[in-house]
């Protein structure tokens, strides 16, 4: 079983899309799958038509166990189910803020959660809090899309430093290029010049309208458009985590 | 522990529930009604043909668990869960039979251990069209899935179901569903599984109806002629069941469980006297120690083969490729045997005898009175256990460790008898106390075998050795494994007997003759 959280700080990235067509693609090879989303905007639950209960709240989250459990709900997709985001996560810093070990909350209220699913995937909102350092310390693996500019270069930096300053290992850092434009000078440029670094893939999303509009069609891409560039993407994507994981 | 797909601990499990339709509701018109009252989307209707296995003995089915190929994949399924636990792609293959056939898998892992040296024979296919519907709600989400399903199997009737599953976190809209279902008149809740035991009965058998595990139904009140004409008729009834397939050679147990039934019928002719005829009892115990040697040979090769693998890891790998033309000479000399063995099944003088066996049984054993026959079983059963254990007591104590292997020979056939008497009059003992009792004889027979075993093989060995002409380097290389596997049998077999003093010692123990005594006294 493993934990891969999909961020990045920047929001716009791709993330959610990431996520959602990961976590499909992970269900649908057999593994049974949850797919966390930890962002207030609920971008991922939106995505797959589910609303959280009414009851449901940053304060269940954390308390764990059957509040988790009552949550979860089964996507329309075989072996995959959604732990809904909610907006009071908005404030779940402050709660957590309150709490002993405040770092290594998440971590607990997911171990559990090991024994009924094969993959967890995380889909987290574009800052650096303190439940991003939940989510870096619980993650076994942090799944950067990366729009190829200098100021997202600039950011990976940053994550690899915060890392070091909690004392995490790089190595759980993967990267990917996301929203790539081929025809955009800097984008290849910087493509060639991030790839000989470690935990850099060469599995790159292109920037596609497809991908764009999964909002409005509301499924994972392959689902909705199996035979697309978009879903041959991912699935290659998925394919070269695979192995990254395997390898490790 | 039943098997599963994954770990669950106190996890929910999404319900599912499938109903029968009433015969004269059709599908489709159920869903239309649904759709009238819950937003329902469907798909086109969609075809599947499944072939369902088991062994000749239900190892999967008595353990819940049942096999099929879909044309594109093998599934194995646990039926009181209702779930599929293990799945292997492999379109078009569905001719397996033994597990070895099958590429390493979960689903091999999990048939190894079940199947052994069975093979997997085709039960029934049936063909199943399935209209995949989901219930909406307002956000397009889909909160249950409905699956109207039509069963076709042969050219029976056609049976259709609706099935209906909970999506996690929806537990309302299943129930809205589940209370319109009830409303409609549809109530009838089957297992999804239902269609099984009438598939396997449209092809002349039914679930279960054959087990290895022999336990006469003897009544307290029957006489002792009664009881063994009971023993001796289910006996018959195993050797029939199992002729086919020792004719066919779909597995290595069909020879096993008809020799074993052959076996036991010897067994009762010659201990429990007096009880039939005598002539008949003469006669007929000539007619099955023939029937003892026919089917030895086949079955001894059997048995050799099945050692393939060990014995080549008992030798060192310079020594093993010398075993590969005597495993050959084996396969070719138990081909023979076979055929040998099949010849005389079809022949006249078996269908005679198993005729004739059949009819004297059917007449109840028509025939004279005689010292034993009018015995309430009960008693006889008292008598000959006891005398079958006071035997074995003393023939165990009598030997030591420099006794000659005769003697651990003797006392296994000893252990044998006693095995077989407690089996014959088993319904007529206490259960607890005849488990137990069981236990610590195959203790002590697995000792003797395993002693017997290995001096069985040695002495073929050496047999097949000394038939071995010297001159190729091919025999030569046999030769030299042989003798590898000699000595390695014969270390074996010398620990096996230094275990022996302790294992007499733990049968014979006061505890265990104390049992004996309760059992005799008790056989009631």
């Amino acid at each position: 079983m493993s934990i891969i959280a999909v961020y990045n700080i920047k929001g716009g990235v791709g993330k959610t899309a990431t996520a959602v067509n990961l976590a499909y693609l992970s269900a649908s090879g057999g593994q049974r799958t949850l797919l966390c989303d930890m962002d207030p905007q609920g971008s991922s639950t939106f995505y797959f038509r589910i609303r959280p209960d009414r009851k449901f709240n940053a304060d269940k989250l954390l308390k764990g166990g059957k509040h988790i459990d009552r949550s979860i709900r089964g996507t329309d997709f075989p072996g995959l189910d959604l732990l809904p985001a909610d907006f009071s996560y908005r404030n779940i810093d402050i709660a957590l803020d309150d709490m002993k070990k405040s770092k290594q909350r998440l971590s607990k209220i997911l171990r559990p959660l090991c024994d009924e699913y094969a993959q967890i995937f995380l889909d987290c909102p574009p800052n650096i809090t303190l439940l991003s350092e939940n989510i870096f310390h619980a993650a076994d693996y942090i799944l950067v899309p990366l729009i190829p500019t200098t100021l997202s270069h600039l950011a990976l930096q940053q994550l690899y430093a915060f890392l070091k300053e909690i004392d995490e290992k790089r190595m759980k850092v993967l990267v990917f290029f996301s929203m790539v434009e081929k025809r955009k000078k800097m984008h290849w440029e910087l493509m060639q010049q991030l790839i000989r670094e470690p935990g850099v893939m060469p599995a790159l999303i292109p920037f596609l309208a497809d991908i764009e509009r999964m909002g409005l069609y509301r499924q994972p891409v392959n689902v909705a458009l199996p035979q697309s560039m978009a879903a041959a993407a991912y699935a290659d994507l998925w394919r070269e985590i695979k192995k990254r994981m395997a390898r490790q | 522990m039943p098997i599963t797909g994954h770990n669950h601990r106190d996890v929910q499990r999404e319900r599912k529930a499938v109903w029968l339709l009433p015969a004269a509701l059709e599908a489709d018109i159920l869903l239309a009604d649904l759709g009238r009252t819950f937003p329902l989307t469907a798909e086109q209707p969609r075809r599947t043909t499944a072939t369902w296995f088991d062994t000749f003995d239900w190892r999967l089915y008595s353990r819940g668990i049942l096999l099929y190929h879909d044309r594109t994949a093998w599934r194995l399924l646990n039926r009181d869960l209702a779930e599929e636990v293990a799945a292997l792609d492999a379109p078009g293959q569905d001719g397996w039979g033994f597990c070895q056939e099958f590429p390493v898998s979960r689903v091999r892992s999990l048939l190894e251990p079940l199947l052994a040296e069975r093979r997997l024979l085709r039960l029934f296919s049936n063909e199943t069209t399935t209209i995949d519907g989901r219930i909406l709600n307002g956000d397009g989400k889909t909160v249950a899935q409905v699956m109207a399903e039509t069963h076709q199997i042969g050219s029976e009737p056609a049976i259709a179901t609706i099935r209906l599953q909970e999506v996690r976190g929806y537990g309302r809209d299943f129930d809205e569903v589940s209370d319109f279902f009830s409303n409609y008149g549809i109530r009838e809740q089957v297992n999804p599984y239902f269609f099984f035991a009438q598939g396997v009965r449209s092809n002349g058998r039914s679930p279960l109806d054959y087990t290895a595990k022999f336990r006469p139904a003897l009544r307290p009140e029957m006489t002792a002629r009664q009881a063994m004409v009971t023993v001796y008729s289910d006996l018959l009834a195993t050797m029939r069941r199992n002729e086919a397939g020792v004719i066919e050679d779909l597995d290595t147990e069909f020879l096993h469980d008809f020799r074993v039934a052959v076996r036991r019928t010897r067994s009762g002719l010659g201990q429990v006297r007096e009880v039939l005829p005598a002539g008949a009892t003469d006669t007929f115990r000539q007619e099955f120690a023939w029937l003892g040697e026919i089917t030895g040979p086949c079955r001894d090769l059997d048995v050799y083969l099945f050692e393939e693998n060990r014995y080549r890891t008992r030798l060192p790998e310079k020594l093993q490729p010398g075993l590969a033309p005597f495993f050959a000479e084996l396969r070719s000399r138990r081909a023979s045997a076979r055929q040998r063995l099949v010849r005389q099944l079809r022949a006249k003088k078996y269908r005679k005898l198993t005729t004739a066996w059949q009819e004297f049984l059917d007449s109840g054993g028509e025939g004279e009175v005689t010292k034993n026959s009018g015995l309430p079983v009960a008693q006889l059963a008292r008598r000959i256990i006891a005398r079958r254990f006071r035997r074995l007591l003393r023939a165990g104590r009598a030997i030591h460790p420099a006794s000659p292997a005769e003697e651990y020979h003797r006392l296994r056939i000893q252990g044998k008898k006693l095995r077989y008497t407690l089996e014959f009059f088993s319904a007529l003992l206490p259960e607890e106390e005849l488990e137990l009792v069981i236990k610590e004889l195959k203790r002590l027979q697995d000792n003797l075998g395993a002693y017997n075993d290995l001096a069985v093989q040695q002495g073929q060995l050496r047999e097949y050795l000394a038939g071995l002409r010297l001159g190729s380097r091919r025999n030569l290389e046999q030769a030299a494994a042989i003798g590898g596997l000699l000595s390695s049998l014969d270390r074996e077999q010398r620990q096996v007997r230094e275990e022996f003093a302790g294992r007499f010692a733990e049968f014979s123990r006061p505890e265990s003759t104390e049992l004996y005594r309760r059992f005799c006294r008790r056989a009631s």
